[in-house]
């Protein structure tokens, strides 16, 4: 996967409890290139993260010792910026609202699938790095924000708004998987999981306006992952 | 050690049975004892009463006497009266001297005016003992004095005092037996209760309380007590068809992961990567529809919670609408069916919101619940649609609560089945072969709840339920939604 290019060597701080969990998320991480250092208290985590600098930090709500929230608005008080994936077992929409103002980059409720968590990663070690550009461009795609106009190769895509907001998206991570789930999230604002698959037609539909019949086409489908804009070089 | 002796022995004063058979008793007591006195008193003023006629009838008939006569049937006690009746009779000076009878002093505090008088005559020998006394003056100016001894009375009530003396310990015995036996009859139902509630409590939950034709207040206790553990037990049953349908959800996916597992393992498949990745994607699948159940189980009880109603806000059903529309059109596309709306719709009963902007039907609520609701009304009502149907969502006022509605052209649902299709799990016979978790309405009625919304179900053509539903979600009205 290309994708998993773009994070090689990123440094994973992951403080999560239930070692079993642990497990699967170091090896899976490190089998994407990534390097991890897991421990298993909150105290423990504050120190390392800051101590070592790590690019990306995995943290569970709930953990004994120091909990997951409280380490997370230390670092923020002390200045510390890293990015921070909260989990937790709670399913609690209240719960994710907290954990956001605590701090948190992002949130993921368990059970989760691993590539949800590792899109997840990616997405805040690859934050769009200026959200006020008015221009964007992506391999041969081409989207002004202002004239709210996308062209592919000089030619212009007609798009319903729902669709450009959706394109806006993938243009802003190329070559990022984007979960379904994250997708819900940012370009509608929903925070539940429909029971059809929604995210996929509206996927389709936009795939058929941007990959032309004789074009390369552009957006591809991740098996139990998500989508992804790929851009050639 | 003792205080658990002392408890033992008070443990009978405080029986029911105990307390009911001693009132009883002291019940029957009082009323011997108010009856003994009662008789008691008339027994005497019947006696005055008496005492007084026979004087009065005597000494007017003495009085009609001529003297010397008086003075003869005094002394000797000719007539039948004086014999009989009157006790004491005597002749006195103006100046209370005797001059005649058996009366030989002017009794203490007799009075010579017609009237009854009490006096205590002190005999030589014996007890002192009371007398009635009347006393006249004749014509020639002497005084008549006649008295009638109560000693017949006394005699009477002395007897009476000891018959009731002797009478009141068999009637308290009687009263006692038929008290505990009485209070054993009705307390021995309480102890068929209470063991039939212990039978209920150790699990025995078919168990009732003898309620018989629910003829007196016990029974009908005994009845109401019955209807409600039929309703606690029909709810159980409930919990558990709730708790098997969980189960026998969770188990299909968990089966179908299980068996193509096996397969695979112990199959040919098992070298080929194309077939190892393809049962593992087929099993990932299969255990993701077992976590969308759970997850909905638990958004469930945490909306049921309700500790949200904090969080609430303003919102606008029309924007909620819009977004939901948005969000829903390309697959009610690829579906074949029409989604339509937002559409402002007068309120059908009072015409209310005519005229107002559909922007000014707003609720208070929890937007990213709300959005959830409508979503699962409009995936619903796109799945339950064939191709070709339409779905339509509206908004407006029902009786001057704002409303969203979700109308379909689907297989619509029978009158009967309204109430079970918002419960958990429910499928429609007709629905079954359509994929889900069946807690898509339940969800929305748990988010109603919270909202202190309600849902109606309606047919989309009034009177005819095979064509079409429309889910009607009810907020409460602006002025009843708590400050």
């Amino acid at each position: 996967m290309s994708a998993s290019a773009n994070m090689n060597g990123a440094h994973v701080l992951l403080v999560e409890d239930d070692s079993g969990i642990a497990r699967e998320i170091a090896e899976e991480l490190e089998s994407r290139h990534l390097a991890v250092t897991a421990v298993e208290t909150g105290d423990q985590g504050l120190e390392k993260a800051l101590s070592g600098a790590h690019d990306v930090l995995v943290v569970d709500r709930m953990l004994p010792g120091l909990d997951g929230l409280t380490l997370i608005e230390t670092l923020r008080a002390r200045s510390i910026r890293t990015p921070v994936l909260v989990l937790s077992a709670l399913s609690a929409v209240d719960d994710r609202v907290s954990g956001l103002k605590a701090g948190g980059d992002d949130y993921l409720t368990k059970p989760f699938a691993m590539e949800e968590l590792v899109a997840r990663i990616e997405a805040l070690l690859r934050r769009p790095d200026d959200t006020r550009q008015t221009m964007l461009r992506a391999g041969p795609l081409t989207m002004d924000l202002i004239d709210r106009r996308v062209e592919r190769d000089g030619r212009e895509i007609e798009l319903l708004p729902r669709e450009f907001r959706l394109l806006e998206f993938l243009m802003r991570r190329p070559g990022q998987v984007l979960t379904r789930a994250m997708m819900l999230e940012e370009v509608w604002n929903y925070r539940f999981i429909p029971q059809t698959n929604l995210v996929d037609v509206h996927i389709g539909k936009l795939r058929r306006k941007v990959d032309g019949p004789d074009e390369v086409p552009l957006i591809h489908s991740i098996r139990g992952a998500g989508f992804t804009l790929s851009v050639p070089d | 050690m003792s205080s658990i002796l002392r408890g033992r022995q008070f443990e009978l004063f405080r029986t029911a049975r105990f307390r009911l058979a001693l009132g009883f008793a002291l019940a029957i007591l009082v009323a011997t004892l108010l009856q003994f006195s009662l008789v008691y008193s008339q027994m005497t003023s019947q006696e005055f009463r008496r005492s007084g006629q026979l004087l009065h009838r005597e000494m007017d008939f003495l009085l009609s006497l001529p003297a010397d006569h008086l003075s003869y049937v005094i002394r000797e006690r000719s007539t039948d009266d004086l014999r009989i009746v009157i006790n004491e009779a005597g002749i006195f000076t103006a100046n209370r001297e005797p001059v005649t009878g058996d009366l030989k002093e002017w009794p203490e505090g007799l009075v010579a005016d017609g009237g009854l008088h009490a006096s205590v005559m002190i005999p030589e020998e014996g007890a002192p003992y009371k007398m009635w006394f009347l006393a006249d003056r004749l014509p020639d100016g002497r005084l008549l004095a006649l008295g009638r001894s109560v000693h017949p009375l006394s005699e009477q009530k002395l007897m009476m005092r000891r018959a009731s003396l002797t009478t009141i310990v068999p009637i308290l015995i009687l009263a006692l037996v038929t008290g505990v036996w009485l209070s054993h009859r009705a307390l021995a139902r309480v102890k068929e209760m209470h063991e039939a509630v212990d039978r209920i409590m150790r699990g025995d939950i078919h168990e009732r309380l003898p309620a018989g034709s629910e003829s007196d207040d016990m029974q009908r206790l005994a009845g109401s007590v019955n209807r409600m553990l039929d309703r606690l037990e029909q709810l159980m049953h409930d919990m558990r068809a709730v708790g098997n349908d969980i189960a026998h959800d969770l188990r299909t996916p968990l089966a179908r992961v299980r068996a193509s597992l096996e397969r695979v393992l112990s199959g040919p498949g098992a070298e080929s990567p194309e077939v190892l990745r393809d049962t593992i994607g087929g099993a990932i699948e299969n255990l993701d529809q077992c976590f969308a159940i759970i997850t909905a189980l638990l958004r469930m009880a945490e909306i049921d919670n309700g500790r949200r109603r904090d969080g609430f806000a303003t919102v606008g059903l029309e924007d909620l609408a819009r977004d939901i529309i948005d969000l829903y059109e390309p697959i009610a596309e690829s579906e074949e069916v029409s989604l339509r709306g937002p559409v402002m719709v007068r309120d059908v009963e009072d015409g209310g919101g005519a005229g107002l902007p559909a922007s000014s039907v707003v609720v208070q609520g929890d937007r990213d619940l709300l959005i959830e609701m409508l979503a699962n009304l409009v995936d619903n009502a796109i799945k339950f649609t064939p191709p070709g149907g339409r779905v339509q969502v509206d908004i407006g006022y029902r009786a001057g609560h704002p409303a969203v509605s979700v109308t379909d052209t689907g297989i619509g649902i029978a009158p009967e089945e309204r109430g079970a299709v918002l419960t958990r799990f429910y499928r429609s016979d007709k629905s079954r072969h359509i994929r889900g978790s069946g807690l898509g309405l339940s969800l929305v009625t748990s988010i109603l709840r919270l909202h202190n919304a309600w849902i109606l179900v309606e047919d989309a053509t009034p009177g005819d339920p095979g064509r079409g539903t429309k889910l009607v979600a009810v907020f409460p009205a602006a002025d009843q939604i708590r400050p």
